[in-house]
């Protein structure tokens, strides 16, 4: 079983809690700039959800979302 | 000095000697008055002379944000500003949200303090340390909307604060928009930005916020994020919004208006207008509104709003018809940064007067309907001062000036026209504190403690009393109103619900009730030591939010006011009419009429829970030994 990581980008509401606990969590400080994830467009229309090179999917940003723009499924193989 | 959750620094910007310098904090005004608005306060007894003309250069505006914003802190992302306001002459706070304060704090600044007055039309940007004051040539003379897309589009998500044309044009109502969405500055902030010649300020950084403990700090928010997450009606908060709270359509049904009530229902809302739900930075109840007509006048127009609540209820004016009206007008507003409410109060009165003969088209200079057309311009000639607008662009206080008597007709207190209309809503004390808010009839501080409780028994309103950290001492004295059947003295809890209001915004924290309920004033300074690793104590946020709003009424008595400032509009003893229905100004439960007498008590009783000369409404010397002021007074 493998965490996958399911995107919805219509339901972001551009609060970057996913981006401030995954700075936290790897980087022990708030900065939104240093985390794997990174929203774009935040208040604009169409926000945009991207991950960095870098990024483990611990799924810790899924997690934390609280407005499923971002859900954990788990999937069989690998 | 190791900052942890503060970063220590102020950016000072001189607009007149285009001069940008850092100045540090100090760690004892920090415990004083810890930080966004408390700090504000102190900064501004430092830095405003009494008795300057707010629009000149000698005005300065102090930006800040609190030690928790920057960080995943619920709902800590408050910007707030103080300042000497044009529609009133008080120095008053305005709290924004959204995500000026956020970046501002990520860019390594608590607060901004912009003085003087550019030459020409500038805007600034704050990238972490490469501050700059720029040409704005091409955005002066552009709204909001436009000015804020193309400040995005320049720099991806920053946060920015922004005027439109009223700013530009100094109307004395003009407010300022965060992110194009949060108003901030009811009162006049756009026109003091506009006479410093100042289009817009757009800050990004990248420094992140670091914080002393954060095994603490994860346990902290684990448990308080457990409680919202499972709160039964965040589901519904997060569907509504603010139309949760306040259910426009359910307010015109009760008025007979039952064609208009459909227009701002539940189901129009969420089949006909919601385009997307936007939050502030670390917000778990995301309440801001991006609206989309869909259908009929005004199909494709997109409106960024605080709360889809503030377009539906300029419905309550009789000229208007449809949600498509209701938003072009309020998106008009919104974009010319001017005051919705102030709007929508002028075009009442107007009305008013000219259906009691007192004004005319002599005096207007326009044709007078009570209609959206008439609204609308009305709204372009307030905005850009043409005719009968530029008399109204000049506020509640000119138009007194300038027609005789006509003061007492007005709802306003301080100049500044009435929020929460007591009639309808009875004498809470978001009611109350219009009257003794130094800046005027605002509502704000007052939140909270007689609307949470609304309906609930005294066991329930004296829990609420007890997380907002009010002494065991006053609960006794706030049971106790000037008749026994009003059940609490709102005067007496007005002074808790205001230091309850300033912790909050001391800290960045937003106040609004559906975030507000999860916090204690325990809760809340567990957090601030969790990021600051400053160990104060319950009692050092406690007093140091009695010492900021002390510090606050000082400064507006040395402008000159005092008790008789602090009156109670005489409409609110006349009947108000609502559709075939009339109200009386009663208290909380509705089983009392207020009478000019119970209303002189509860003045009597708010200035004696302040610790205030009652016939004064000035602090007391004692009192302000106690919170070490006797310097400032």
């Amino acid at each position: 079983m493998t965490a996958e990581i399911i995107v919805n980008e219509n339901n972001c509401t551009g609060c970057l809690i996913c981006q401030l606990w995954c700075s936290f969590f790897h980087k022990q400080k708030f900065s939104p700039s240093e985390a794997y994830i990174q929203i774009t467009n935040q208040y604009g229309l169409n926000p945009k959800i991207s991950y960095l090179d870098g990024c483990t999917k611990c799924g810790q940003c899924a997690q934390h979302c609280l407005y499923d723009a971002l859900r954990i499924t788990m999937t069989e193989g690998k | 000095m190791d900052w942890k959750g503060y970063t220590g620094r102020i950016l000072n910007v001189d607009l007149t000697n285009e001069k940008i310098s850092i100045s540090k904090e100090n760690i004892e005004d920090i415990k004083q008055y810890i930080g966004g608005f408390g700090m504000n306060c102190k900064l501004a007894a430092d830095l405003l002379k009494p008795n300057i003309d707010p629009l000149s250069s000698q005005n300065t505006i102090i930006i800040g944000t609190g030690p928790l914003v920057g960080t995943i802190t619920p709902g800590a992302s408050r910007t707030v500003a103080i300042t000497k306001f044009p529609a009133t002459g008080a120095i008053a706070n305005s709290c924004g949200s959204m995500s000026f304060g956020f970046h501002l704090k990520q860019a390594g600044y608590d607060h901004v303090i912009i003085s003087g007055k550019a030459e020409n039309p500038v805007y600034l940007t704050i990238l972490n340390q490469k501050v700059e004051i720029l040409d704005a040539k091409t955005l002066w003379g552009r709204d909001i909307v436009e000015t804020t897309d193309y400040l995005w589009d320049k720099f991806d998500s920053c946060g920015v604060i922004a005027i439109g044309q009223a700013g530009e044009n100094l109307v004395k109502s003009a407010m300022a928009l965060i992110d194009k969405t949060s108003t901030f500055g009811r009162g006049g902030l756009g026109a003091i930005i506009g006479s410093k010649n100042l289009k817009a300020i757009a800050v990004k950084g990248n420094l992140g916020v670091p914080i002393a403990n954060l095994k603490e700090f994860k346990r902290l928010y684990n448990n308080l994020l457990k409680r919202i997450r499972y709160y039964p009606q965040r589901d519904s908060w997060i569907k509504l919004g603010m139309l949760r709270s306040l259910p426009v359509g359910m307010l015109l049904g009760a008025k007979g208006q039952k064609k208009k009530a459909r227009q701002c229902s539940e189901r129009v809302y969420l089949k006909k207008l919601k385009r997307r739900r936007i939050a502030c930075p670390s917000c778990p109840m995301a309440d801001k509104d991006v609206l989309e007509i869909r259908e009929g006048a005004y199909t494709g127009l997109i409106s960024y709003n605080s709360s889809v609540i503030n377009p539906f209820l300029m419905l309550t004016l009789d000229g208007l018809n449809t949600y498509n009206e209701a938003i072009k007008a309020f998106d008009m507003i919104n974009r010319y940064g001017l005051d919705s409410l102030t709007i929508t109060a002028f075009f009442q009165f107007i009305s008013k007067m000219y259906e009691e003969g007192v004004f005319s088209e002599q005096n207007t200079e326009m044709q007078w309907k009570n209609d959206f057309n008439t609204l609308i311009n009305l709204i372009e000639m307030i905005a850009y001062r043409k005719g009968f607008g530029n008399e109204l662009a000049d506020g509640w206080r000119k138009l007194a000036e300038n027609y005789e008597d006509i003061d007492k007709k007005m709802l306003t207190v301080k100049g500044l026209d009435v929020v929460f209309e007591p009639r309808f809503l009875r004498l809470g004390t978001m009611e109350f504190e219009q009257i003794v808010n130094p800046k005027g009839a605002h509502v704000a501080s007052g939140g909270s403690p007689t609307y949470v409780g609304a309906g609930g028994s005294m066991e329930k309103f004296k829990n609420h009393f007890n997380r907002m950290g009010i002494p065991e001492s006053a609960i006794d004295r706030i049971f106790k109103p000037p008749k026994k059947q009003m059940g609490i003295n709102v005067g007496r809890l007005t002074r808790y619900s205001e230091d309850w209001y300033t912790i909050l915004t001391s800290l960045g924290l937003c106040a609004r009730a559906q975030m507000n309920r999860f916090w204690s004033l325990k809760s809340v300074t567990a957090f601030y030591n969790a990021i600051t690793g400053l160990n104060l104590s319950l009692e050092d946020l406690r007093k140091a939010a009695e010492r900021s709003w002390n510090l606050l009424k000082i400064m507006n008595i040395k402008e000159g006011f005092s008790r008789k400032d602090d009156k109670f509009p005489n409409e609110w003893f006349k009947p108000l009419k609502f559709g075939e229905n009339e109200f009386k100004f009663q208290d909380f439960f509705g089983g009392i009429n207020i009478t000019h007498e119970i209303a002189n008590q509860l003045l009597d009783d708010y200035y004696d829970e302040r610790g205030w000369d009652k016939q004064k409404g000035h602090p007391s010397q004692a009192r302000l030994e106690e919170l070490g002021l006797n310097k400032y007074f």
